[in-house]
């Protein structure tokens, strides 16, 4: 127990720093980006180009780091529910286990999609966010779910969230980036190739796109994996019932059906993975996590 | 010169830990006096639910009459009870109490099938989920700050501060025996 204890905090301690070093790197990335373009483009304009790219490389993370939690939750187009009606035990579940936790209530969210699933975002405990689909509130019975629950109060308890949507939606938006940027240069090729050096820069300047997402997309699967099992854990230890979690892994495994419609970007954020059986998986095999799970 | 920096050093690093020490005592125990706090809302929340049920339930089960007194009995114990402990034993009463209700109600299709009874008995189950996990947080909250009041080096400070290891939630299992049913 004592030890559990100090592995919490050890973990949101690292989570805040890989935090401020995912922001340095993307800021980092996203100036070596600008200094590419600035160079395949117009040499005239470079300084002009870095100091824009400066800025709207700090905006950008200023704008991610307080929205990241919205822009995830509009990117699958999830809406806020109330406590009565329909949701009313999906908001008392997460109520109980936020008085078994001490977390503070979330606001709650529900996202159209037959698959069963559920994410947390927000930037701490205190904006935190938890989104579940309507398939889960369907199909979990009310263990399952209050398991499910308890795995993204443990997100959020962890101090998961923040790393998690920052990488997701950063990322996000460098593919974005890249891609806008790879395009303009193949229409560019097109009609000119004046010298020498805009050709190197040129293809520096597609390696970057193409890489870019593909580092950030490893670094991002090495960390989601360990994060799951740990906030498996955080969950048992909330509700001490691993049955009601394993239960949903297992309706998982046995009924889920790929999600197309979700981002590839914040697809790491989901409780099992949305393509389900798609090979790179950003998750955990599902077996395993039932395994480690029956042994508690 | 130096000496004096590094005198200077040792004493502001001893102050700081001597202020961590003594916020970590103060978090830990507000933790505590709060999830007390949850527990006491939870049960009021119950208490409260009562009247409402046995209103709904009276007009089908008129034989019964000592169940609905064992209930109105556990209630009233509960809303009048001075401390927790004797708050949450009382609660306990009141949940066998509710059990032997909930069972009764079997034999009887038209409450049954009353959407308000079954609003009522939702609810109730969902209080008693609430008490029970602000239990658990209470046990764990007190077991964080026995950690601290007992290990190296919180103990010395706990020495220091006056602080000593607080009580756990004891309920006696002779009091959560299982209830009978007689029809």
């Amino acid at each position: 127990m004592n030890e559990s204890r100090i592995d919490f905090r050890d973990q949101i301690s690292r989570n805040k720093t890989k935090s401020v070093i995912l922001i340095f790197a993307i800021f980092l990335v996203m100036v070596l980006l600008g200094y590419v373009i600035s160079y395949a483009f117009e040499p005239g304009y470079f300084f002009g180009i870095m100091i824009l790219s400066i800025i709207i490389s700090i905006s950008y993370i200023l704008i991610s780091y307080y929205n990241s939690d919205k822009i995830a939750l509009l990117s699958v187009g999830a809406k806020e529910v109330r406590h009565e009606g329909e949701y009313k035990q999906y908001y008392d579940l997460v109520h109980g286990l936020t008085l078994a936790s001490g977390i503070k209530m979330p606001k709650l969210y529900v996202m159209k999609s037959n698959q069963i699933n559920a994410f947390a975002s927000g930037r701490n405990p205190e904006h935190a966010v938890i989104c579940v689909t309507e398939g889960a509130l369907k199909k979990l019975d009310k263990k399952e779910l209050e398991g499910v629950l308890a795995h993204e109060l443990g997100h959020i308890g962890n101090y998961d969230i923040r790393y998690m949507t920052l990488v997701a939606v950063m990322v996000g938006m460098i593919s974005i980036i890249s891609e806008i940027f790879l395009r303009s240069l193949w229409m560019k090729g097109n009609n000119s190739d004046d010298n020498k050096g805009n050709a190197i820069f040129m293809m520096i300047g597609i390696l970057l796109a193409v890489l870019a997402p593909i580092v950030v997309y490893f670094v991002q699967l090495a960390i989601s994996r360990k994060r799951e099992f740990s906030a498996d854990a955080t969950a048992v230890q909330f509700t001490r019932y691993p049955p009601g979690l394993i239960g949903a892994l297992k309706k998982i495994r046995d009924e889920n059906q790929p999600e197309k419609k979700v981002n590839k970007a914040v697809a790491p954020l989901f409780f099992a993975n949305p393509f389900a059986k798609e090979l790179g998986s950003t998750h955990p095999p599902i077996e395993k996590r039932i395994q480690v799970l029956e042994k508690m | 010169m130096v000496l004096e920096w590094v005198i200077v050093g040792i004493v502001a690093f001893a102050v700081l830990v001597f202020l961590y020490f003594f916020n970590r005592f103060a978090v830990l125990g507000n933790r505590i006096d709060n999830s007390l706090s949850q527990i006491d809302v939870q049960l009021k929340r119950r208490a409260d639910l009562i009247p409402n049920l046995i209103e709904s339930v009276k007009g089908y089960v008129k034989h019964e009459k000592s169940v609905i007194k064992e209930v109105t009995d556990a209630r009233k114990a509960l809303v009048s009870a001075g401390n927790i402990e004797a708050k949450v034993k009382a609660n306990d009463k009141l949940e066998s109490a509710l059990k032997t209700i909930f069972a009764l109600a079997e034999n009887y299709p038209d409450l049954k099938a009353n959407t308000n009874f079954l609003e009522l008995q939702r609810e109730l189950a969902t209080t008693e989920d609430k008490i029970a996990y602000s239990r658990q947080y209470y046990n764990d909250s007190i077991l964080a700050y026995n950690d601290l009041c007992k290990t190296a080096p919180g103990i010395f400070f706990a020495k220091l501060y006056g602080k000593k290891p607080r009580e756990y939630l004891h309920i006696a299992e002779s009091e959560r025996k299982n209830i009978e049913v007689k029809f």
